[in-house]
């Protein structure tokens, strides 16, 4: 791994910074940056996960911080949030160097965090949850009149209107982020962090987010955008650091750069963004759902046929998920009908589901799809257990687990020590790999895909859609639930769009432009006519 | 491959120095010496005492029948333990094999050694039935298993106690005590001492154990549904069919321990005699320290049973009171529920998140105590 002579991206950033460093647009003239960090070196036993990181935020700019699964942005924003303590390398806002020991700290100098999952009370109401903890207090007790105006007031002030009494539980996902912003404004942060701030955001939710974050860098605010989404980095971003392996590896203007070019930074390699496989040949069909309805799905039809991939296009939260729980057998099925190949499975349990034919990646790696804490082997031996690697009698030798597992890690190409390693040590990708294949190895008729991809690295996601191409292209039928449009759209051959449960519109890939995808996602598709909810045009290929 | 296997032995070697449970139970006798110290007594005669009255020739026996039930409680509680689940009931389901188990051998009119092997069914019936009981309220009526378990152990000792002071009382004796055992109904012993033939029941029961954790389909599942319930139950391991049969066999197991005291000196249920020596906490104790391995649960019975029984010939040899080995105890799990709080502290990954987990939202105390943690293991 000798990275840095044969590394492009690496001199593209020098130049890139030289020129930064001259017409910096959102530097304000005299004034130290917002946020410096200087050397910052971070090691965990067997990594570093960062190493002697320079990076400088300037007040009032929107800094989009990049890079893969591992790459450190999450160790150095833990750094610079208190978390955790750096090795080595200065920290200094304001051009005052500091040394937090806990997010308190870091929240008194003025810095604010907004985690990825949110850390709000559900049953408290939106006032309540942004004074929580500094609160305006009356005769020792809490101001609720003066909290509810603090609200409205940093809300008008700021363009982040939200109803101060309504209750955190019901709101969508997009006004909670609010109220993680509003927390955060509430107790005066300067310098903001998001962390992958639109992983749950409709395409018009990100929009509008962007719109806010702009709003407070006018108003002299900062903030730090940390993602892994080249899109939106590309829209929203006054300047970009790319980190890999731990280390910086570009420091680039937006206004200067494109799509592949921190593509490029990222990986270290020319990657194909975006890449449209060809059209499968669908034979006959092998998951047909009639009127399916569970919580929070309503009559559903959909069918996929042998040789076809059918995308399921939607904002995380509009009912994939239980649809797939329903498919797998994991959640009762309310109403409706499903049939496998011909034969009802609507009351099966998982087990003869499987048996029948069904294998199914979930969208959780971690809580569902593996048990991190078993080794390899055992994780690979899951769902093989009863069939192909023991014996009439139920045993199930140790060696016979061994020997499968080598087989699937050579075959999928899971970067793994040995099978006995525990599957915590892998990462995001080559755990992904290993469910995978775990999945393909079955030569189920029918697969059952949750975002194959969501944080796998771009170099991963390739051999993952090809893996997935090639079992369609082998005969098998494949539904395939994502939140990324251009994984659906370079996949599918069918996409039906969910929207608050229910398919509201279905394409075919020829047909599924952007635009209207994101409108379809966002409820804004045309009703379709009652009686034929979901159903692609009649043979319309 | 002896290459390959000198080097996982060494690495597993490796690996159980530095497991927290090492320096669990180094830290409990380290500090015990502590307190040793400072109550002004010396802390190496005291654990020599320990050592000596417990595995000595004097103490080995005792130790060994006490052993025979710490060991099968510590399997009964270990193996549901290893799916996850917790049986809080062990004191319940020994009382009713015991009772079981008198019963049986008081009025079968089989020959003795029938009636024997009769009376060791019995209790480990009765102990698993009543185990199921709980796990049904769990599987029917959503009654947490650690709830339904513990409540349902209080109405079976009171309901034994009941029985051994009213119908079943020893008529003439002043004891809650049942009539002892018809003449020849008792398990064997090994010569003259009080060892009997139980002890080789609890060990064929950690061996069965010990093959169906490694090399069973089942045992796949359970150590699955431990690690990852989710996991499992994606996979299709049907969760409410597993609780039941583990808690059978559980219930059973504690059963069989019951039956096996009534079985042995002092060959009749006198109330109390099973539950006061605390076999259950201490063999959940044992479970917990081994995280419900075979081979490991084996061995913390052993630790454990040497503690109990030493620490009263200690008691008798030094001014040290007994108590000392009950602190010990206490120390090794208090440092194990801190690893049980921070799993895996070797690799942090900087990307790694906990997805799902339900995280209190308590802003500015959000902070994994991974760093000063690191250092601790």
């Amino acid at each position: 791994m000798t990275r840095r002579p044969s590394d492009p991206p690496a001199a593209d950033a020098r130049a890139a910074e030289a020129g930064a460093a001259d017409g910096a647009p959102a530097a304000v003239a005299g004034l130290p940056p917002a946020v410096e960090l200087r050397g910052i070196t971070k090691r965990f036993p067997g990594t570093l996960a960062n190493d002697a990181v320079h990076l400088t935020v300037r007040r009032g700019e929107i800094h989009a911080l990049m890079g893969e699964n591992g790459a450190g942005k999450s160790t150095l924003m833990s750094v610079l949030y208190g978390m955790e303590r750096p090795d080595a390398g200065s920290i200094l806002i304001d051009g005052r160097e500091v040394s937090f020991g806990s997010p308190g700290a870091a929240m008194a100098a003025g810095l604010g965090m907004v985690h990825q999952s949110f850390k709000l009370f559900d049953s408290l109401t939106v006032a309540e949850n942004v004074v929580y903890r500094a609160e305006p207090r009356r005769f020792g007790l809490v101001d609720r009149a003066a909290a509810r105006r603090r609200v409205r007031g940093l809300a008008a002030e700021h363009g982040l209107a939200v109803d101060p009494d309504a209750r955190v539980g019901d709101l969508p996902v997009g006004l909670r982020q609010r109220v993680e912003i509003l927390k955060l404004l509430h107790r005066g942060a300067r310098t903001l962090i998001l962390d992958e701030p639109t992983a749950v955001l409709t395409p018009a939710e990100a929009d509008a987010l962007f719109t806010v974050l702009r709003s407070l860098t006018a108003r002299g605010r900062t903030v730090i955008l940390v993602t892994h989404k080249l899109r939106e980095v590309l829209e929203a971003s006054d300047n970009v650091t790319v980190l890999r392996d731990g280390r910086v590896v570009a420091r680039l203007r937006t206004a200067d750069t494109s799509g592949a070019g921190i593509a490029a930074a990222m990986t270290g390699r020319d990657v194909e963004l975006d890449r449209v496989h060809p059209a499968g040949t669908p034979g006959e069909v092998v998951l047909d759902v009639e009127g399916l309805s569970t919580a929070g799905v309503h009559d559903v039809r959909l069918s996929v046929r042998a040789g076809e991939i059918v995308g399921v296009a939607g904002v995380a939260g509009n009912g994939q998920s239980e649809l797939v729980e329903a498919l797998a057998g994991l959640r009762p099925v309310t109403a409706g009908r499903v049939a496998l190949r011909g034969g009802d499975i609507t009351r099966a349990s998982a087990t003869e589901r499987r048996a029948k034919g069904l294998a199914y990646v979930p969208e959780d790696r971690h809580a569902v799809g593996t048990a991190p804490a078993a080794s390899v082997a055992d994780n690979l031996a899951m769902g093989h257990h009863r069939t192909a690697l023991s014996s009439r009698r139920g045993l199930l030798p140790p060696s016979a687990v061994r020997a499968h597992a080598r087989e699937l890690v050579g075959r999928f190409g899971v970067k793994a020590a040995t099978p006995d390693v525990p599957a915590s040590s892998l990462s995001g990708g080559n755990l992904q790999k290993l469910l995978l294949g775990r999945e393909l190895a079955h030569g189920a008729p029918l697969l059952l895909v949750e975002q194959p991809t969501r944080g796998v690295d771009i170099g991963a996601v390739q051999a993952i859609h090809d893996e997935l191409i090639a079992y369609r292209d082998a005969g098998h039928a494949v539904l395939l639930v994502s939140a990324e449009l251009s994984e659906i759209r370079g996949l599918a051959d069918r996409i039906l769009v969910m929207y608050e449960g229910r398919v509201t519109a279905a394409y075919d890939r020829p047909d599924a432009d952007e635009t209207a995808l994101g409108l379809a996602m966002a409820g804004g598709a045309p009703a379709p006519a009652p009686g034929t909810p979901d159903t692609p045009a009649p043979d319309g290929d | 491959m002896a290459v390959d296997s000198t080097g996982v032995l060494a690495a597993r070697a490796k690996g159980a120095l530095r497991s927290p449970v090492t320096f669990s139970v180094v830290a409990g006798l380290v500090i015990g010496a502590l307190f040793l110290v400072g109550t002004g007594a010396d802390p190496l005669a005291a654990y020599g005492a320990v050592v000596t009255g417990s595995l000595g020739g004097d103490g080995i026996g005792a130790t060994l029948t006490t052993g025979t039930s710490v060991l099968g409680l510590a399997l009964a509680l270990a193996i549901p333990l290893r799916a996850g689940l917790i049986n809080l009931g062990g004191d319940g389901q020994l009382v009713l094999g015991g009772i079981a188990a008198a019963v049986t051998g008081l009025y079968s009119p089989l020959p003795a050694p029938l009636t024997v092997v009769l009376a060791l069914l019995a209790g480990t019936a009765a102990g698993a039935a009543y185990a199921a009981l709980a796990a049904l309220c769990e599987n029917r009526f959503g009654v947490p298993l650690l709830v339904s378990s513990l409540l349902l152990s209080y109405p079976a000792t009171s309901f034994a106690s009941y029985l051994v002071r009213h119908p079943l009382k020893e008529p003439g004796s002043s004891l809650p005590q049942t009539r002892r055992l018809p003449e020849g109904v008792a398990l064997p012993a090994f010569g003259t001492s009080t060892v009997t033939a139980g002890l080789v029941l609890v060990l064929l029961a950690a061996a069965a154990y010990w093959f169906a954790d490694r090399r069973t389909a089942v045992g796949y599942e359970i150590r699955m549904t431990g690690l990852n319930p989710r996991f499992a139950a994606y996979a299709g391991v049907e969760r409410k069919g597993l609780t039941l049969r583990l808690m059978a066999v559980s219930g059973g197991l504690a059963g069989l321990v019951g039956s096996i005291g009534v079985l042995s000196f002092p060959y009749r249920f006198l109330d109390g005699s099973l539950t006061a020596p605390g076999y259950t906490w201490t063999g959940l104790t044992a479970a917990l320290l081994a995280a419900a391995a075979p081979l490991g649960t084996v061995l913390a019975a052993f630790f454990f049973a040497v503690l109990q029984v030493g620490g009263l010939s200690m008691e008798r040899t030094t001014e040290v009171p007994r108590e000392l080995t009950q602190v010990l105890q206490a120390i090794v799990i208090v440092f194990l529920a801190a690893r049980l709080r921070f799993p895996r502290p070797r690799r942090t990954r900087g990307e790694d998140r906990d997805p799902g987990a339900p995280e209190p939202p308590t802003p500015g105390s959000a902070v994994p105590g991974s760093a000063a943690q690191r250092e601790a293991v």
